[in-house]
């Protein structure tokens, strides 16, 4: 899923200082799985504007708010409670606040999250990276992934960094590629592994901004 | 010309020194320590931003070691630059006529000065080596014509005190695969360590250099231990310096490099030392003198 984490409420309040009128849009995906989308966080942040003194005209919550098409119909409901508002305020990730930005041109739109990465839940709401997006999956290879979980996305076994099978950036954790190369032991396929080099990954795979159209 | 690889490649023992370009536009200390180590060893390594901290870059220095007749050993890391910088800085460097490369992975930025910057890591070490072999041929990483070959002689890093070992075994072997000429070693202060490493990697008779540091005192054993990434200070040298002054670690510092690299070179373990970093002048030459006066 995609991580997100409610931004400090005073980096808040500096966006929203002029404005007295709020309509909040949270997201049934993952941004509630996070609770940073869900109805707890909306009515936690509606408190919060009713304390600065600002009012709440409304709220929702979209089903899947990076779909662009659904959001638009779900929306529609809230027409009259929107434009009584001055601002709208999005609880979802980066991608989510941007289908509201297209459609409210003449409105502000302000982000409450800061969208974080591609991560699994461990435990409720410990969450963890895991997938960088690169456009070119090395997991069929090396099992986890190194170009995610080593710093410094190694592709052909660790630095000379690690300490104890720890990484150097963080003591905390693993090794990515200790990891990875038990996994590769564990296959008995060490020596095949290095029978050639990984890489140089295409990074052109990841040329930001990507698009993807449906093959017809 | 390559006086390194002559020495290398003809079994002659090496040594070299490690310097780290300054903090600053100023030369003046610089140039002087390159006066005084150039009588002393075979040739001097300029580090690339070492612990991620930003200094002048080591082509720079290199030149100016070049323009004193002093051979210069250029280190790239990975981290700071892509593949199009890592090329285009070798070929500039080759021009200078900087000839000897240490090539590596490069500590992280978030052990510097500048932890806010982005890391670059568009490729490995591995691939670095593979890429300058590329070089080497008339051709850069794509496989685009150059317009002559260059000509480097080129090493890469490799941690024998590493654990788990293994990996950094069967990395060792690639790059060495890749074309590494010599191996430079994470710092080793205990020879047992070396030795085992040796053992493993004879078998593909490499050139390795061993990377030795004089302790100073207990300040630097424990920054040494905890700050630089790889390098293993063994627990029985820390119980060893608890009850010392730092004046008597100081001393103790340069014996104990001096009996490493005797035995190394007594033993034949390798073919060379590398005299990392945090060096005073004084203290290379002490360290020269007590191995000359053995040997």
């Amino acid at each position: 899923m995609i991580v997100t984490k409610r931004k400090q409420l005073d980096e808040i309040a500096a966006y929203i200082d002029s404005y007295k009128k709020f309509f909040l849009i949270g997201c049934y995906e993952c941004a509630s799985l996070c609770g940073t989308g869900d109805e707890v966080a909306i009515m936690t942040l509606k408190d919060w504007l009713h304390k600065e003194g600002k009012s709440v005209t409304g709220w929702f919550i979209a089903k899947t708010g990076c779909q662009i098409l659904g959001t638009k119909k779900e929306i529609s409901a809230y027409r009259e409670l929107i434009e009584e508002a001055e601002c709208i305020m999005v609880l979802s990730c980066g991608a989510g606040t941007q289908t509201l930005v297209e459609f409210f041109e003449g409105k502000p739109v302000i982000p409450v999250n800061d969208t974080l990465f591609i991560g699994n839940m461990r435990r409720f709401r410990d969450f963890e990276e895991r997938c960088r997006a690169c456009g070119e999956c090395f997991l069929a290879i090396t099992g986890v992934c190194v170009v995610t979980l080593c710093p410094k996305s190694m592709l052909n076994g660790p630095c000379g960094g690690y300490k104890d099978g720890k990484c150097e950036v963080n003591k905390e954790r693993k090794c990515a590629w200790i990891i990875a190369f038990s996994i590769l032991e564990r296959k008995n396929l060490v020596e095949k592994f290095y029978e050639s080099l990984l890489g140089p990954k295409d990074w052109s795979k990841a040329n930001s901004p990507r698009t993807l159209a449906r093959e017809k | 010309m390559s006086l390194l690889r002559e020495k290398l490649l003809k079994g002659d023992f090496v040594i070299t020194v490690e310097i780290t370009p300054p903090k600053g536009p100023d030369v003046t200390k610089l140039v002087d320590k390159l006066h005084e180590l150039k009588p002393l060893v075979d040739a001097v390594n300029f580090t690339d931003n070492p612990s991620a901290k930003m200094r002048m870059c080591s082509m720079a220095a290199c030149k100016l070691s070049l323009d004193l007749g002093f051979e210069p050993v250029l280190q790239m890391s990975c981290r700071d630059r892509n593949r199009l910088a890592i090329q285009s800085d070798l070929l500039g460097a080759h021009a200078l006529g900087v000839r000897n490369l240490l090539v590596m992975t490069g500590d992280h930025p978030v052990w510097g000065d500048h932890k806010e910057a982005k890391p670059v890591y568009d490729i490995d070490s591995s691939i670095l080596v593979n890429l300058v072999q590329k070089l080497n041929d008339g051709f850069d990483i794509n496989g685009n014509n150059l317009n002559g070959k260059t000509d480097f002689f080129f090493g890469a890093t490799v941690n024998p005190v590493a654990e788990p070992l293994l990996p950094q075994l069967k990395r060792f072997e690639q790059k060495l695969k890749m074309g590494a000429q010599f191996f430079q070693t994470q710092m080793i202060f205990d020879v047992e360590r070396l030795e085992m490493f040796m053992e493993y990697a004879n078998k593909f008779a490499p050139k390795v250099i061993a990377g030795v540091v004089m302790i100073r005192n207990k300040k630097m054993l424990q920054f040494l231990s905890s700050k630089v990434p790889g390098a293993v200070v063994p627990k029985s040298l820390m119980e060893k310096v608890e009850n010392m002054t730092d004046e008597d670690i100081a001393k103790f510092g340069v014996e104990m490099a001096a009996s490493i690299i005797f035995e190394i070179i007594e033993r034949r373990l390798c073919q060379g030392v590398h005299i990392m970093a945090f060096s005073k002048v004084q203290e290379v030459k002490d360290l020269l003198n007590l191995i000359e006066k053995r040997v």
